[in-house]
């Protein structure tokens, strides 16, 4: 379990972390969802003790992650794969942060054989590919077989066939009753992945539930095609629905739910040609979400790393 | 806190990362060419031309010292190793694994300095010991020799190993406090070739008072089985070069606690 206790972060004149509070819970596979930029990475480093908290503080297992005697074996992690000498054998990378936790030398081969690199383990890492590292980077959180890990944007660099690894890889660590943080700021790649999630922008927080209930609650649209579009429009808007969209495949309403749009064409006298309920994608609710809280956002076209 | 075996396993760990990268073995190889290469190639200089030397150069001849030069070259190899062992985290990005993996810094520095002193240490004093012993046997029967049955000898040449160790700490803290391997490397050397140069500047009665403070002068001290004129004896020298280790150590350990470890700057 981790626990991020109205955590503030700031560096010189920005504030990262704007007083964060929420807790990450054994068993599921928590997502991590914010644009670039909106303090994940700073937030997970905090958790693992490398920068200090401004205000407020985090915990794992009730500890903060500076106290853990033997971190390793508690909470793993992995924050950037290419954060390591690349002048070392993956073996001897391996081997060095099994010693520093007194893990036996065994779990090495382990491990390696688990992530698939065991062929490559005596060369050095600096030859490796961006997923061949990734692969490493998971074996390294494994190392210590924790209850508690935290990966900062696993997918980036995989091919297909890895993120689908990935994915069953971070489902099975959390069915073993693991405590699983996965951030991302791809929320395709969270809707598939993630049983429960955080929504942060711009260092503070903004939602959090599962999949299912962020795009539940999220305002849902109609497709209409009708007989009479005009006439139409002006009914919905008099009851008060919003068009969202108009052209001559049909109307995008909003504010009104299709059972109500169906009574009022009834009543109106328009002969209705679909009525089509349009569920909000995650992406389109993260989007509406964190609309104001994008750090780097190109102003054309809406958020950036959509 | 930490129990004792923790303190070994962070240790062992360092040693591991010590000896698997390349830098290191590269480092080791070039103190032991420079300190033994240079040694040969000066004592046999000595020996060819000892006929041309005049009465007063010869009276001041030192066989301690002179095969002892090269450890002065040998200075700026090991002070390589010592930033490297360091700043290679940062250029890396690994210092958040090893942060990670040992959080408490003190316990972290503590291993780190512990490995590269002993690591250091056995090849410093191995160096040395061969660089003294093959230039009393090229010198032997033309140039006068030492011998290490004289305690102020074994003193030289054990001291010219233990300022190469200081001398590779110091890089480390230099190292930790800049956390950048060129400019580490840069602060390092101009401190032992520059600021002797700045004192050169200076009035000749500060210049005296100025320059034996300076490292290299420490470490000519150190190695010498009778002061220099102008300079500490070997032990004061010893102590001040200690000093000014513990004090850099110290520094960069406060800055690195207070530190975010997560980005580079």
């Amino acid at each position: 379990m981790i626990k991020i206790d109205h955590l503030t972060k700031r560096y010189s004149d920005t504030l990262a972390v704007d007083d964060l509070d929420f807790e990450v819970k054994p068993g599921v596979v928590t997502g991590f969802l914010g644009p670039n930029g909106s303090g994940k990475s700073t937030t997970m480093r905090i958790i693992l003790g490398l920068d200090h908290a401004t205000k407020g503080q985090a915990t794992v297992n009730g500890t903060r992650y500076a106290e853990l005697r033997d971190p390793v074996r508690q909470v793993g992690a992995l924050l950037d794969a290419k954060a390591i000498h690349p002048g070392r054998t993956a073996r001897n990378h391996l081997r060095a942060l099994a010693a520093s936790n007194q893990i036996k030398k065994t779990r090495v081969d382990e491990v390696l054989d688990f992530v698939g690199i065991s062929a490559v383990a005596d060369k050095k890492v600096g030859t490796y590919s961006l997923g061949m590292s990734q692969r490493l980077g998971i074996a390294g959180a494994l190392l210590g077989d924790p209850g508690i890990l935290l990966f900062d944007e696993p997918v980036n660099g995989l091919d297909p066939e890895g993120i689908r690894w990935i994915r069953e890889f971070f489902r099975a660590l959390a069915n073993e009753g693991r405590t699983v943080f996965v951030s991302s700021h791809l929320m395709s790649e969270m809707a598939v992945s993630a049983d429960e999630i955080i929504v942060i922008g711009r260092g503070r927080f903004i939602t959090s539930g599962s999949v299912d209930d962020l795009t539940k609650n999220a305002e849902g649209t109609v497709l209409v095609r009708a007989s009479d579009h005009d006439k139409l429009a002006t009914v919905v808007a008099s009851n008060h629905g919003v068009v969202h969209d108009a052209n001559d495949d049909g109307l995008t309403i909003g504010g009104l739910t299709s059972d109500q749009i169906g009574q009022l064409a009834f009543d109106a006298g328009i002969a209705l040609f679909e009525l089509t309920p349009q569920r909000a994608s995650l992406e389109e609710v993260f989007m509406d979400l964190t609309a104001g809280a994008v750090e780097y956002g190109s102003h054309t076209t809406g958020p950036a790393n959509g | 806190m930490a129990s004792e075996s923790t303190w070994t396993a962070s240790t062992q760990a360092e040693w591991i990362k010590f000896r698997t990268v390349r830098s290191s073995i590269m480092g080791v190889a070039v103190t032991v060419l420079l300190t033994v290469g240079l040694g040969v190639l000066i004592t046999t200089l000595i020996r060819t031309h000892w006929s041309q030397f005049g009465a007063l150069r010869i009276a001041t001849f030192d066989p301690v010292s002179s095969s002892l030069r090269g450890s002065l070259f040998a200075q700026f190899a090991v002070g390589v190793i010592g930033s490297l062992f360091i700043t290679s985290e940062y250029t890396t990005g690994s210092i958040r694994t090893t942060l990670t993996a040992v959080p408490n810094r003190l316990r972290l520095i503590a291993s780190k300095s512990i490995v590269l002193f002993f690591t250091i240490l056995i090849l410093g004093e191995f160096v040395c010991f061969a660089a003294f012993l093959i230039g009393q046997r090229i010198y032997l029967g033309v140039v006068p020799t030492a011998s290490l049955e004289n305690g102020t000898v074994l003193r030289s040449v054990i001291l010219a190993g233990l300022y190469l160790t200081l001398l590779a700490l110091f890089a480390f803290a230099l190292g930790l406090i800049l956390r950048h391997s060129a400019s580490t490397i840069s602060v390092y050397v101009s401190v032992l070739l520059i600021v002797p140069i700045i004192g050169l500047f200076f009035p000749q009665s500060w210049q005296n008072d100025f320059m034996r403070f300076e490292p290299s002068s420490l470490g000519i001290s150190m190695e010498s089985p009778f002061a220099p004129s102008n300079s500490f004896g070997a032990w004061s020298a010893t102590f001040i070069l200690l000093a000014y280790v513990v004090a850099t150590l110290a520094i960069a350990f406060v800055l690195f606690q207070r530190r975010d470890a997560g980005t580079n700057q």
